[in-house]
């Protein structure tokens, strides 16, 4: 499968990335490498369970039990504290 | 001008209310400080593994079985990725390929039924607060367990996609897996819409309007988005494609900038989560824990009972009404009674839908039961239970503690004569001007023969009497 450079922008527009001109060729062809290795995978001929459970586990539940919550200065402490209780959200361009 | 059909589907978020968040234990009730009800898994720290509520699935399925889905005996989680500061983790942990419930239908009271497609289980994202020209955000809803309820597009009038939410609404409340209330942001939709010509079998392009969280937005959501298609295909313009945004100011859908709308959310599996397996037996338990839903009981209603659609649809309305209703009905001998006396002297005492929805009266069941045995038994007639209802709504107290002995049993035919005659003598001006052709005299003649009786005398039987005395 072929990956084009438009791709590769698209790709960092959705994940908020810059991607500078000169490194568009490098990344492109690392891409195209990783999306290869699919290409074996899917070539790969033989039965194939529709669900990748690999530890074949499934139901892993929690009752529905209220718990303290974090203190609040707790839960803004990466955002300098907050602003009246809140996340501020920085302006973006 | 050739007519146009509307062409609508529905995708309905339902906040169910279970006591804590989907992945964490966070507490989901609503009105708090803003972020206390929060820890690093919903605030989506990185290393956190979320943990799945049981509670949540169950609701859904529940949903699911109210609404004729089928339930999935294999279900996943996936990431939904996209980029806003109301989800911290920037990806919304919902379902894709293999939601809890598929294949339901709600059907409307003409008789279409609105296909279910899916039922899915996601986790709300946290609320925007703007203040002067900043943002700031409340990740205390974020994590509440939300089900999106997908609808094909089998809407074909507004009053339609109103009456299947309003369906759906009280369904949700009556299985008792969400408050559902527009106004708290409970119950949201998005609508799909397009136009076709009349007769037409294609689909014309459609747009969606985001979030309305009110019956009369999206009315007129709906109305305006109608409208501005038609307008267009009439100048031989295009419906493009979009997510648009009703500005309740002026009225009118605006499409959303275009960097809320590119969305490429490129699901993929959720790996910190392990599959959903529901058995036959644990359906079958969750079937079995259904209450009779509104459909049932007002076929109930109306086949048993002999109720007529009117009131059978205002009683299921209200769901601690129907249960009050039940409740006094089965003990009555005729059940039409129960319901006239709660929907005409009742209602009158609560005014508004949210008072009837809560239904704080003063009377139970059990002493309207009494009230009407009285009447049935004929001890007191329709006007003493009338002023008892009253009173007892206002008072609290038993038929038992306001009936006057002196009330009950009625007045028997001599006795009625006589006070009849007695009135006819004493009122001589009204029973001239009745002689005269003044109908209304005659309404004072009756009020006299209920003040001289306290009320107790049938009117049927009054009137009888003294028309058959005046000649
Ligand atoms: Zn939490």
């Amino acid at each position: 499968m072929m990956v084009t450079k438009e791709e590769i922008l698209d790709i960092a527009l959705l994940a908020k990335l810059s991607v500078e001109e000169d490194k568009l060729d490098e990344l492109t062809k690392e891409m195209m490498n990783i999306i290869q290795f699919a290409d074996t995978i899917n070539a790969f001929d033989g039965e194939v369970q529709e669900f990748d459970n690999i530890n074949s586990l499934s139901n892993v539940f929690r009752e529905d039990e209220v718990l303290p919550s974090y203190p609040r200065e707790e839960i803004l402490k990466n955002v300098g504290g907050g602003e009246n209780g809140y996340f501020p959200v920085k302006k973006r361009m | 001008m050739k007519e146009y059909e509307l062409v609508s589907g529905l995708e309905t978020h339902v906040e169910l209310s279970t006591k804590t968040k989907i992945f964490c234990s966070c507490t989901t009730q609503f009105g708090s400080e803003p972020n206390t009800h929060c820890c690093p898994i919903c605030i989506g720290l990185p290393g956190t593994m979320p943990k799945l509520n049981r509670q949540a699935v169950r609701y859904a399925i529940k949903a699911g079985l109210a609404t004729h889905c089928t339930i999935n005996p294999i279900a996943k989680m996936d990431r939904k990725n996209y980029v806003y500061p109301d989800l911290p983790k920037a990806y919304q942990i919902s379902q894709y390929d293999k939601p809890l419930c598929s294949n339901g239908y709600i059907e409307l009271k003409n008789g279409r039924k609105i296909r279910i497609l899916r039922i899915h289980i996601e986790e709300d994202a946290g609320k925007l607060v703007h203040e002067r020209g900043d943002t700031f955000v409340d990740y205390n809803r974020g994590g509440v367990p939300l089900i999106e309820i997908v609808t094909e597009p089998d809407i074909r009038s507004i009053d339609e996609a109103i009456e299947y939410v309003e369906k759906l609404q009280l369904i949700m409340k009556y299985i008792g897996v969400s408050d559902v209330k527009m106004q708290e942001g409970s119950l949201r939709c998005d609508v799909n819409i397009s136009v076709r010509e009349k007769g037409s079998e294609s689909f014309g392009t459609r747009t969606e309007i985001k979030n309305m969280n009110s019956f009369a937005f999206m009315q007129k959501a709906m109305e305006y988005e109608f409208e501005r298609q038609v307008d267009l295909i009439e100048n031989g313009e295009q419906v493009i494609q979009e997510t648009r945004r009703f500005n309740t100011d002026t009225g009118e859908t605006a499409p959303m900038r275009g960097k809320e709308d590119a969305h490429d959310y490129r699901y993929f599996r959720e790996p910190d989560l392990v599959t959903i397996e529901t058995s036959k037996e644990e359906i079958e338990e969750i079937r079995a824990s259904l209450p009779e839903l509104p459909e049932q009981k007002r076929q109930r209603y109306i086949e048993t009972f002999g109720l007529s659609e009117v009131d059978a649809d205002i009683l299921i309305k209200y769901r601690k009404v129907a249960e009050f209703f039940d409740e006094a009905a089965k003990a009555v001998g005729n059940p039409k009674t129960v319901s006239n006396f709660i929907i005409s002297q009742v209602f009158r005492t609560l005014p508004t839908d949210a008072e009837k929805e809560a239904f704080d009266v003063r009377i139970t069941p059990q002493s309207l039961i009494e009230l009407i045995g009285l009447l049935e038994s004929k001890k007191i007639n329709m006007n003493v239970a009338k002023s008892t209802l009253d009173k007892m709504l206002q008072t609290g107290k038993t038929p038992d503690q306001l009936i006057d002995k002196n009330d009950m049993g009625g007045v028997d035919a001599n006795t009625l004569t006589a006070i009849c005659q007695k009135v006819i003598e004493t009122q001589s001006g009204a029973v001239q001007d009745y002689k005269n052709g003044k109908e209304a005299a005659f309404k004072a003649l009756i009020g006299g023969v209920m003040k001289e009786t306290r009320g107790k005398a049938d009117p049927m039987q009054a009137t009888e009497i003294l028309k058959s005395l005046i000649g």
